[in-house]
C-alpha cells in the first residue's frame, strides 16, 4: 500500500505545530516587547528642534533655575514654555552673532513664537496639574529625568498608567522636603521610610486610597 | 418507543460510505450551492454591518443610556445558550453510553462549536472599541490594573474561551477517527485517478492529504482508541460542567445588578433550562434538515425523533415550571418593582415579544405528548423552530423590559429595534449558517464511529456479513521478496473477535522482540487484555490539568485582588473567594481539557503522518471494515516464521486470518 506522506512530512508536520504554539505564545510577547520598546513609548529619543537648546547648559553648567523658565509650574496647570523674550534676557547681550542662535532673534524680530517640538504628553482624558504635584513635594526630575545632564532634551518616561499609579499607590517613597523638589539628583534618603509618611501628613496627601480613584486622573 | 435505531442491514463499509460519500462526492451539489448563496449573503450583510459598526459604534443598535443592553447582549445569550444546549446534548448522550447517539451528536456538537463562534463575537462588537478586547482578560498591561475578578463581566470572558476551547475539542476528538476514514477513502480515489491519469489526480491527492493531515496520523490502533475513548468522554464530563458555569456567569451578570426584575433565585436555572431548551431545538431543526437534504433515513431513524421529541416536550414542561413559578413568586410576595416589570412586560410597548416568548417555549411542545406526533420530522422541526424563536424573544423580554424602567423616573427611556439590530443578528445566523454548510461539504455530518459500533451491536448482520464476505482460503503466509529489511509482520481480520483471540495467541512470542498492535475502524476494548494496554487511564491527566488550572486561577484572583492590588469597591471584603469560584471552574475545565489533548497526542505518538503499518496492503481498509494485527519487529531476534506459523495453526473460527504479509520497513 503507497504511503500517503512521505517520511519527510512528519517533521514538516511537527514543525508547522511547533511553530503555530511558538506564535501563540511569542506573537503576544513580541506585541508587549513592542507596545514598551522606546520606539513606540518615545523614551531616550531627542527629536530635531527648532534649534538645539542644552538644558545641561543653561540649567546644568550655569545653573539658571527650572522656574525661571517654566515660570508657572509651581501655581497652574501647566509648567509653561517660555516666550522668546525669556531667552533674549540674556541674548540681546550675550551670543548675540551666533548663527545658533539666529532662529531665536528672528522669533522676536518678527515677534512668531519659536515652536518646540513637544515631548512629554498626556492622553486627553488624563487631567494633570503640575502645580499640585510641585508644591507637595514631587520634584521635577520624578517624571523628566535628570534634565540638567540632558544636552538635548528628551523623554526621560514612559507616560502609561502603571508610571503614574507608582506613585499614586504609594506617594509616600517618592515625595521630598520642599528645598529637594528641584533637585535634579535627587534619590530617595536613607530615611525616607520614616520621613516619607511625615511629609505626606505634612503635605495633606490624603495616601493612595483616594488617590487611585479613577476620578482623580480621569474627570 | 418503537422501530430499530439503525437499519438491521447495515454494514460498516456502508456507514462509512453513506457518510463519507455526502464530503467525497457532493450529492445536492446544486441545493448546497444555493443554500451557500443565501448563507454568503447574509454573512456579507454581516461585514457590512460590522464595517458600520466600527465606524459609527454601538449607537447604530439604537441602544441607549437606558436600554445599554438590547439585541446585542440578547443574541449573545441566545447564541451562548444553543451552543450550551447543544453541547449538554451531546455530552450528556455521550456519558450515559446511549449507543444511538451517532446520529445525532457529531450535529449537535457542530451546533455547538459554530454557536459558540457567533455568540464569542458579540462581547467583542458591543464594545464601544472592540479593537481592546483583551483589556478584559488579565495579561500583563501597562496599566497595572487587573480586570476586576469579582465581576460576571471577567466571568463571562473566561467562560466563552474555555467554552471555546471544549467546544473545538469535544468536537475534533469526535470527528478524528472519521476524518481517518474519510483520507482512507479519499486515498483510494486518489490512487484510482492516478492509474487512470485522470486530469483531476493532483487534486485528488492533495484533497487526501489535507483529510490526513486533519486526521494526524490516525491508525486505529487499539491503544489509539483506548486513549480516545477516554478522552472523548472526559472532555464532555467537562462540557457539562462548564455550561453550568457558563449560564451562571450570563444570569449572574443580570443578578449582579441593580435591576428590578433581575433577582429571582429562579434566574440561573430558568436561564439554564431555556438555554437546553434552545439547544435541542436548533439541533432537532438541524438534524431534520440533515436528514432530509442528504437522505440520512438510515441513519437518523424514527426512533432519534421520537428521543429528540420526548427531550422537547420534558425541557418545555420545565420551562413552564420556570415561567409559572417566576410569576407565582413574584406576584405572591415580590416587592412591587418586580411586580410592576411583570406587569410591564405582558401589557407594556414590548408586550408581543414577551407573549411570543411565553407561548412559543411553552405551547408548541406541549404537541408531542402524541407518539405519532413525535415521530413525524416537520413537526419536530417545526417545534424546534418555534423553541429557538421563543427562547430570543425571552433573552430579548427579560433584558429590555427591564431596562426601559428602572427605580429612578429620569433613566426612564423608551427603546424599539432598530433596523442594524436586526441585521447583526440576521449577519450571525449567516456566519453560523455559513460554517454549517462548509462543515456538512467537507466533514461527515454523522459520527461514523458511533453509528459503526451502533451497527456491531444492535445487528450483528454488520459482522455476519463481513465473514461470510471473506474468504479464509488465503490464510497462508504470502511470499515476500525477502530482500527489504522487515518492520514486521500483518495479519487480517474480519471481526474484532478473531484480531482478539489471535492477539492472544501471538502475546507470549518473545515479547521483547516484538511490539504488537491491532487496527480497526472501531474501538476495540477486547484487545486490550492481550496486548497489556489494561488499565491505562488519561483521567490523571485530565485530572492535573483541570487541578492545575482551577487552583492557579483562583490563586491568581486571591493574589490581584487580595494582595497585589487591595481596590475595595462595593462593600466586597478583601478576600471575596466566592466570586472567583466561577471564573476558576471554566478556567480548570479549559485546562484539563488542553491536558487531555496533549495526553491523547503524547500517549498515542500522534501526530505521526507516515507510518510503517501504512504499509500493509489493504491497510487503508482498517477505517472501514477490517481488523489488522500487527506484529513489529524490535530486534535482529526477531522472528517472522514463527508468528506466522502460530497464526496460521489459529482455528478457523477462533482467529484464523483472512491474509497474512511481512511488511518492509
Amino acid at each position: 500500500m503507497a504511503q500517503l506522506f512521505t517520511p519527510g512530512a512528519d517533521a514538516l508536520y511537527r514543525l508547522a505545530l511547533m511553530t503555530g504554539v511558538a506564535c501563540l505564545v511569542g506573537l503576544p510577547v513580541l506585541a508587549a516587547g513592542i507596545v514598551r520598546s522606546n520606539y513606540v513609548t518615545g523614551v531616550g529619543i531627542a527629536p530635531a528642534q527648532p534649534l538645539p537648546f542644552s538644558h545641561k547648559h543653561h540649567s546644568g553648567e550655569l545653573g539658571i533655575q527650572c522656574r525661571y523658565c517654566h515660570t508657572t509650574v509651581d501655581r497652574e496647570a501647566t509648567a509653561g514654555i517660555p516666550p522668546t523674550h525669556t531667552c533674549m534676557t540674556c541674548h540681546s547681550q550675550i551670543w548675540t552673532g551666533s548663527d545658533m542662535l539666529k532662529p531665536v532673534r528672528d522669533s522676536y524680530a518678527q515677534d512668531k513664537p519659536l515652536e518646540w517640538v513637544r515631548l512629554n504628553k498626556l492622553p486627553q482624558y488624563v487631567y494633570y496639574n503640575h502645580s499640585v504635584h510641585v508644591t507637595k513635594g514631587i520634584g521635577c526630575s520624578t517624571c523628566h529625568g535628570d534634565v540638567t545632564s540632558m544636552q538635548m532634551t528628551y523623554r526621560a518616561n514612559a507616560f502609561e498608567m502603571q508610571f503614574c499609579l507608582d506613585c499614586h499607590r504609594a506617594p509616600e517613597k517618592y515625595v521630598r522636603t520642599p528645598d529637594q523638589v528641584w533637585n535634579m539628583t535627587w534619590a530617595p534618603p536613607a530615611d525616607q521610610a520614616t520621613l516619607g509618611p511625615k511629609l505626606v501628613a505634612q503635605y495633606h496627601i490624603r495616601g493612595g486610597e483616594r488617590l487611585t480613584e479613577c476620578g482623580i486622573c480621569h474627570r | 418507543m418503537s422501530g430499530p435505531l439503525i437499519r438491521p442491514d447495515a454494514t460498516l463499509q456502508g456507514i462509512g460510505g453513506a457518510v463519507a460519500a455526502i464530503p467525497l462526492t457532493h450529492p445536492g451539489n446544486r441545493r448546497w450551492w444555493i443554500a451557500f448563496a443565501g448563507a454568503g449573503a447574509l454573512l456579507g450583510l454581516f461585514v457590512l454591518t460590522l464595517g458600520y459598526l466600527l465606524y459609527a459604534g454601538p449607537g447604530i443598535w439604537a441602544n441607549n443610556n437606558a436600554v445599554v443592553w438590547a439585541l446585542d447582549i440578547a443574541s449573545y445569550d441566545w447564541w451562548i445558550g444553543v451552543a450550551s444546549g447543544s453541547l449538554l446534548v451531546s455530552a450528556i448522550l455521550l456519558l450515559l453510553g446511549a449507543e444511538w447517539r451517532g446520529a445525532v451528536n457529531r450535529v449537535a456538537e457542530t451546533l455547538a462549536l459554530l454557536a459558540t463562534v457567533a455568540a464569542g463575537l458579540y462581547p467583542i462588537i458591543h464594545l464601544g472599541r472592540p479593537w481592546f478586547f483583551f483589556w478584559n482578560l488579565p495579561y500583563p498591561n501597562t496599566y497595572n490594573l487587573w480586570p476586576q475578578f469579582r465581576s460576571p463581566l471577567l466571568w463571562d470572558a473566561i467562560d466563552i474561551v474555555s467554552f471555546l476551547v471544549i467546544c473545538v475539542s469535544l468536537w475534533f476528538i469526535g470527528l478524528l477517527p472519521d476524518l481517518a476514514t474519510l483520507r482512507d477513502r479519499a486515498h483510494l480515489e486518489a490512487m484510482r485517478q492516478l492509474d487512470v491519469k485522470a486530469p483531476t489526480r493532483k487534486l485528488a491527492l492533495l484533497r487526501a492529504q489535507v483529510y490526513g493531515i486533519l486526521a494526524s496520523g490516525w491508525r486505529g490502533s487499539a491503544a489509539h482508541w483506548q486513549i480516545w475513548v477516554q478522552a472523548y468522554r472526559t472532555v464532555a464530563l467537562l462540557g457539562v460542567l462548564l455550561v453550568v458555569s457558563v449560564q451562571t456567569g450570563a444570569s449572574v451578570m443580570l443578578a449582579g445588578s441593580l435591576m428590578p426584575g433581575w433577582h429571582s433565585t429562579l434566574l440561573p436555572v430558568s436561564f439554564l433550562v431555556n438555554a437546553v431548551y434552545s439547544g435541542v431545538g436548533v439541533t432537532a431543526v438541524i438534524v431534520m434538515l440533515i436528514r432530509i437534504v442528504y437522505g440520512l433515513d438510515a441513519l437518523v431513524t424514527t426512533r432519534h425523533l421520537d428521543v429528540l421529541g420526548r427531550l422537547l416536550l420534558c425541557l418545555g414542561c420545565a420551562s413552564a415550571y420556570c415561567y409559572a413559578a417566576e410569576y407565582f413568586d413574584t406576584f405572591l410576595n415580590g416587592d412591587a418593582e418586580a411586580r410592576g416589570v411583570l406587569v410591564r412586560r405582558m401589557t407594556g410597548t414590548h408586550a408581543l415579544v414577551s407573549w411570543t416568548a411565553v407561548l412559543c417555549l411553552v405551547l408548541p411542545a406541549q404537541i408531542l405528548w402524541s407518539a405519532r406526533i413525535r415521530t413525524a420530522p416537520l413537526a419536530i422541526a417545526a417545534v424546534g423552530l418555534l423553541v429557538a424563536v421563543g427562547a430570543y424573544a425571552d433573552h430579548v423580554m427579560v433584558l429590555v423590559v427591564t431596562l426601559t424602567q428602572d427605580f429612578l423616573p429620569s433613566s426612564k427611556l423608551p427603546y424599539t429595534t432598530d433596523v442594524w439590530g436586526i441585521a447583526t443578528f440576521a449577519g450571525s445566523v449567516g456566519l453560523f449558517l455559513t460554517l454549517l454548510l462548509l462543515f456538512l461539504r467537507y466533514l461527515p455530518a454523522v459520527s461514523i464511529v458511533e453509528s459503526r459500533r451502533l451497527a456491531l451491536t444492535a445487528s450483528p448482520a454488520a459482522q455476519d456479513d463481513a465473514r461470510a464476505v471473506a474468504s479464509r482460503a488465503a490464510a497462508r503466509p504470502e511470499e515476500d521478496p525477502g530482500s527489504a529489511p522487515l518492520w514486521g509482520v500483518s495479519a487480517t481480520f474480519a471481526s474484532q473477535g478473531d484480531l482478539a483471540a489471535a492477539l492472544q495467541a501471538v502475546s507470549g512470542l518473545s515479547p521483547d522482540h516484538v511490539h504488537l498492535d491491532g487496527h480497526g475502524p472501531v474501538p476495540m476494548p477486547r484487545t486490550l487484555r492481550p496486548l497489556g494496554l489494561e488499565g491505562r487511564s488519561i483521567l490523571p491527566y485530565a485530572l492535573a490539568g483541570a487541578l492545575l488550572g482551577g487552583i492557579g486561577f483562583f490563586v491568581l484572583c486571591i493574589y490581584a485582588t487580595a494582595y497585589d492590588y487591595v481596590f475595595l469597591i462595593g462593600g466586597r471584603p478583601r478576600l471575596s473567594w466566592p466570586s472567583f469560584v466561577v471564573p476558576s471552574v471554566s478556567f480548570a475545565m479549559m485546562a484539563g481539557c488542553v491536558a487531555i489533548h496533549l495526553a491523547l497526542l503524547v500517549l498515542n505518538r500522534l501526530p505521526r503522518l507516515n507510518h510503517p503499518a501504512f504499509n500493509i496492503p489493504g491497510f487503508l481498509r482498517a477505517s472501514e471494515d477490517r481488523f489488522f494485527l500487527s506484529a513489529e519487529a524490535r530486534s535482529d531476534r526477531f522472528d517472522a516464521g514463527r508468528i506466522e506459523r502460530r497464526l496460521a495453526a489459529l482455528p478457523v473460527e477462533a482467529g484464523r486470518p483472512l491474509e497474512v504479509r511481512r511488511i518492509p520497513r
